[in-house]
């Protein structure tokens, strides 16, 4: 159990936030703000979250997705930065642990996800 | 003016960059006696209770979970509870809390001395080494850095305020302060 002084801080800070409901396994796309010397911009990053960490302000989610080349690309992202301007769940994944580290064993068709069916 | 705060434990905030935030607590507290702004206060900690605190308590009709006093510069300017204002004017404070004890402590730990190589045959490894000349001056210099008692020492940094909520009377601020969580410190409004 958290403190309650300190989870009433963050939820304060969080609580403005509209972060939609995910969990690993899901397809995301990310708006990111970049800033470059005086100038900023977004960039968007999609791929599919295959861990959440932590929680209150401090919370991450680790993004998976095969860049060029077939290189894996990881980035860990803090989940409410305001450096995080959008959080878009694209696709739900049936996935049957909460931390999926098993993808980057494999690859090709082996390292899909089913979509998720109700 | 000072106060007595509990340090609750640390966050963050969600700015870019973000933040580091230490939450402290402001302990309640009841100003018993004020002269020329230095006051008697008293506040809870601990069960701690004899016959000088009793008489004490009568003395200034405190509650009987006030079991502490001490001296602070306040605001207030007659007995009744402390006046917290001046905290969410405040920019920055000094506070003073009491570091993490770590016992009796080598000299690597406590003095940061280099060691020696761990393997190979060395014979000197954490040990302190040499502590000065021989038969002159026959003695050891003051000040010789040596193992010892290391920590629970107090400590004082100065902190920038990020936000006070007087409701609850917590305080953020940026960075960290000494010691562990729960600990009870002082903080002085500097600015």
């Amino acid at each position: 159990m958290r403190n309650k002084y300190i989870e009433n801080f963050e939820k304060a800070q969080t609580a403005e936030k509209n972060i939609p409901d995910f969990r690993a396994g899901d397809t995301v796309r990310l708006a990111v703000t970049i800033k470059e010397g005086s100038k900023t911009r977004t960039q968007n990053y999609e791929g599919v979250c295959i861990a959440l960490h932590g929680e209150g302000t401090g919370a991450t989610m680790t993004v998976r997705k095969i860049g060029a080349n077939s290189v894996g690309i990881e980035r860990i992202f803090p989940i409410y930065s305001d450096s995080i301007t959008d959080i878009k769940v694209i696709r739900r994944g049936r996935v049957r642990r909460a931390k999926l580290f098993y993808l980057r064993d494999l690859a090709g068709k082996k390292a899909r996800i089913k979509e998720l069916r109700k | 003016m000072e106060y007595i705060v509990e340090k609750i434990g640390m966050s963050r905030t969600i700015t870019v960059p973000a933040k580091p935030v230490t939450l402290l607590r402001v302990v309640e507290a009841k100003v018993c006696e004020v002269t020329d702004g230095v006051a008697i206060v008293a506040y809870n900690s601990g069960k701690k209770m004899n016959k000088t605190i009793e008489g004490q308590q009568k003395k200034y009709n405190l509650s009987a979970e006030f079991n502490r006093f001490v001296t602070l510069s306040v605001a207030n300017s007659e007995a009744g509870d402390l006046d917290l204002a001046p905290l969410s004017e405040a920019k920055i404070i000094k506070s003073s809390f009491n570091t993490k004890g770590r016992g009796f402590t080598g000299v690597m730990k406590r003095w940061n001395f280099g060691g020696g190589p761990a393997a190979h045959g060395h014979r000197f490894h954490r040990t302190g080494g040499s502590i000065g000349n021989a038969e002159w001056p026959g003695r050891v210099m003051k000040g010789r850095k040596m193992a010892g008692h290391h920590g629970n020492s107090k400590n004082s940094v100065k902190n920038e305020i990020l936000s006070f909520d007087a409701e609850n009377g917590v305080l953020a601020v940026v960075g960290s302060v000494s010691g562990p969580n729960g600990s009870l410190g002082r903080v002085k409004v500097v600015k």
